[in-house]
């Protein structure tokens, strides 16, 4: 038994040895060595063909370089391409090509590389495949040109060459079988494949031969897949990361009080997608009158206050204060008036009560479920909730409900309008469709530049009027900074983009 | 002794059948629409129905069950639906850092819990009170909580440990060593007052016994009594719990990865479950199951050879 004890303290001795000397291991020294961020989701693949973007955007920005970049200003820039243009009737796109640039494999960027790397998004597994749907034939006309035809004008289509459409890899790695877990690609950092385990940390080498150096900030980079909000506290008031995607904003005041500083811009809106604008499930949510009542029977700021905490601002339209089409004034065309509600509800023959059948999910936080419920039922509209847990979006775009509360990204105008408002558009599961939104759609892809900014600003007033959506806020995302860094914050994306996080000098 | 072995591995067979096949039942009744979850909010409906296609979601219930288990009886459980890693691997690396801090977990335990057993059992009085009062304490507070508090003390306010994330052993030992400490610790605390009072009570329950009256009325030392025959006696219970513990330690690691960022299996089983990877989801069942099969059998044979009584009925 002595033998026993003395196991017993020669342990506990080893405990306070690495006690000791345990806080300064890879502790992540912020400014030129290594940044350490924190995201929230890992990547499925690291095959353009198949990626993402929004909170995946950094783990591909590492490797990959896009052929156009969103800069922080809203505006497109320069990239792996130099140059664009339309033709006159806005169906053919020339890109002049960077000569100076090689994949970390050595072999060169070319028209013909660009060609196939489009070409293999179109038809792979990526959720955003349709990005490329309009492109009806890519040609390299020249070493460094590249002249992609489409059937229609896309006037979202720059845009999404600053995303995952416009991500590029070496051909010659398209055909290892290792093409999920080892990219190639001639971005600023080299992944290394040896010290990533998937689903949790990636960690990247800087890239010694990058075209781009002004970007590259860091020798090494690690980015750390944080599933518990409560991890990614920890981390951040452990000083284990350098910048650390917030999934809500319910700790802001705890981040601050760790020294560190809250980046925040606003990509979402929360609110009702009222879906069956047609009537075609209840025939109620037909009559426009239906639609403003419900847009009259929520006190937005209330519910900004006790579901974000007031990190945001409450609006009624769709469209993001970035866009051509927003207005300042359509942000409060919808006061509390729940009064005014039950007039509409009376008017359009509900003055005994209205039924609507929503889904509600705990992802999207219980609290907001009741007190939806809660201001619905003072108009006299009663809700009947369906939990469909983790199908939530699936069966809003089944479509099982005639209208469902959700978070939407608001992208730029015509990006938006093809993903919530064309009949074709995902989140306009009934396919409705109206002639007066048909010629702003019509009006905004082949108009001029002018033109397009006109019919978009008319498109958001008339969506708004006829009620299309009942939206509450635009919530803030927080993205969390230490003292040894900074960043700069795109309006257009989720995650920050890698070339904007910088050491604090 | 080979017949006893034989029928507890061809029993071990069977049940990891029943378990693969209840969970995989399991996953399809909350399954709904994976292809969707897959694909997320952007992918039209085209999309996700080609999707469903390419991984024979739209085949029969037991085609897809039957194939699965074809391939896993020949080793291959084939790539998850999320990140295209191989299943096998994932389980594999991420087992190893489950199981060191289950097993560090399960030594202190056993060496804790003994000490502090015997020493309530033995010394009595005050030393018995405070056994027990810690035994209860340590089984009321939840293990994250328990987490949550180390973290905050020894990490971020002391500096001396890592919060989160994991160092391999193989890359620094000082590191694993800050990266694992608070974890180990976390999940021990309620294994060691589950052992420690199982210990206390087997090792009076022996005191009592006619032997030890005899033996020390021989003249054996008290200390030679407990040690050399107590124990013995002792040692068969506390080594079931002991047992049971393990397996409980490794549901217990799935919260405490989840709060440490760890990625060992809790961590993959939690975050394969509500993404709905299924091949993840069944690998992880697998080897969990193949653990508990396992230790139960070695629990057994060690029972076995401490008292020969059991290998007879």
């Amino acid at each position: 038994m002595l033998g026993k004890r003395s196991t017993v303290s020669l342990a506990v001795a080893g405990l306070l040895v690495a006690a000791g000397c345990g806080g300064d291991t890879e502790a992540s020294e912020g400014g030129g060595g290594t940044l350490t961020l924190g995201a929230i989701v890992a990547p499925a693949t690291f095959d353009p063909s198949g990626s993402e973007w929004g909170n995946r955007a950094p783990y591909y920005q590492a490797v990959f370089d896009t052929l156009l970049l969103a800069g922080s200003s809203g505006e497109i820039e320069p990239f792996l391409a130099t140059d664009w243009s339309y033709n006159d009737d806005g169906t053919e796109l020339t890109l002049t090509l960077r000569e100076d640039v090689e994949f970390t494999d050595g072999s060169a960027l070319t028209a013909e590389v660009v060609k196939q790397n489009l070409e293999r998004f179109q038809t792979g597994d990526s959720p955003d495949a349709g990005y490329l749907a309009g492109v009806e034939e890519i040609e390299a006309v020249a070493e460094h040109t590249v002249e992609i035809r489409m059937a229609a004008p896309d006037p979202a289509f720059l845009n999404y060459l600053t995303r995952d459409a416009g991500l590029v890899a070496s051909a010659e790695s398209f055909d290892s079988p290792d093409i999920d877990t080892h990219p190639i690609g001639s971005g600023p950092y080299l992944l290394d494949p040896g010290a990533t385990v998937t689903g949790t940390s990636y960690v990247y080498t800087r890239n010694p031969d990058y075209w781009n150096p002004d970007v590259q900030h860091y020798d090494e980079l690690i980015i750390r897949v944080f599933e518990e909000p409560t991890a990614a506290l920890n981390a951040l008031r452990a000083g284990e990361a350098n910048g650390v995607k917030l999934v809500n904003n319910d700790n802001l005041a705890e981040v601050e009080a760790a020294g560190w500083t809250i980046e925040a811009n606003e990509l979402d809106f929360h609110g009702l997608l009222l879906l069956d604008r047609e009537g075609t499930m209840n025939e109620a949510l037909g009559d426009v009158r239906v639609r403003q009542a419900l847009n009259y029977a929520f006190d937005r700021e209330a519910m900004l206050t006790a579901l974000q905490d007031g990190n945001g601002n409450i609006t009624t339209q769709v469209f993001p204060p970035a866009s051509e089409a927003f207005d300042p004034e359509l942000d409060s065309a919808y006061p509390y008036d729940p009064e005014r509600a039950r007039e509409l509800l009376d008017e359009a023959g509900y003055a005994d009560g209205l039924t609507l059948s929503m889904p509600t999910s705990a992802v999207l936080g219980s609290t907001t479920f009741t007190l939806v419920e809660q201001q619905l039922t003072d108009i006299g509209v009663t809700v009947e909730y369906t939990d469909p847990g983790s199908d939530y979006i699936a069966e809003l775009l089944a479509p099982n409900f005639p209208l469902a509360y959700m978070a939407l990204e608001q992208n730029p105008d015509w990006q938006l309008a093809q993903f919530m408002i064309a009949p074709s558009a995902v989140f306009n599961p009934f396919g409705a469709e109206d002639p007066a939104i048909d010629s702003f759609l019509e009006r905004i892809q082949f108009g001029d530049e002018q033109e397009q900014a006109v019919a978009a600003r008319e498109l958001n007033a008339y969506l708004v009027e006829q009620a299309w959506f009942a939206p509450l806020y635009r919530v803030q995302g927080s993205y969390a900074v230490d003292p040894d860094t900074t960043v700069e914050m795109l309006p257009t994306n989720a995650y920050p983009s890698i070339y904007d996080i910088r050491p604090n000098s | 002794m080979f017949r006893f072995i034989l029928r507890r591995l061809v029993a071990g067979a069977v049940l990891l059948f029943v378990i693969t096949t209840v969970a995989y039942t399991l996953l399809y009744a909350g399954g709904g629409d994976i292809a969707r979850r897959l694909l997320g909010q952007n992918a039209t409906q085209e999309q996700v129905e080609r999707r469903a296609a390419d991984l024979g979601l739209d085949r029969p219930l037991w085609e897809q069950y039957a194939d699965w288990l074809a391939g896993a009886a020949s080793g291959d459980l084939g790539r998850s639906w999320f990140t295209g890693q191989l299943v096998a691997t994932g389980v594999t690396s991420r087992l190893a850092v489950t199981l060191s801090l289950v097993l560090g977990a399960t030594l202190i335990a056993a060496v804790l819990a003994v000490v502090l057993g015997v020493l309530a059992a033995v010394r009595g009085g005050w030393v018995d009170r405070f056994v027990q009062f810690f035994s209860v304490l340590g089984f009321a507070i939840p293990g994250f909580l328990i987490a949550l508090g180390l973290v905050l003390v020894f990490a971020i306010n002391l500096g001396l440990f890592r919060a989160t994330g994991y160092v391999p052993l193989s890359s620094s030992v000082t590191g694993w060593l800050a990266s694992v400490t608070l974890p180990v610790i976390a999940l021990s605390i309620s294994a060691i007052a589950a052992v420690a009072q199982q210990v206390r009570g087997s090792v009076l329950d022996a005191l009592r016994r006619d032997y030890v009256r005899t033996l020390r009325s021989r003249g054996l030392s008290f200390r030679r009594v407990v040690y050399k025959h107590v124990l013995r006696n002792a040692g068969g219970p506390a080594l079931s719990v002991l047992a049971v513990q393990f397996i409980g330690l490794l549901g217990g690691a799935v919260i405490v990865e989840q709060v440490f960022a760890i990625p060992g299996l809790g961590q993959l089983a939690v975050s394969a479950t509500t993404a709905g990877d299924i091949p993840v989801v069944m690998g992880v069942v697998l080897a969990s199951a193949i653990i508990v099969v396992a230790v139960n059998l070695a629990i057994d044979l060690l029972q076995a050879f401490l008292n020969p009584k059991v290998r007879l009925s």
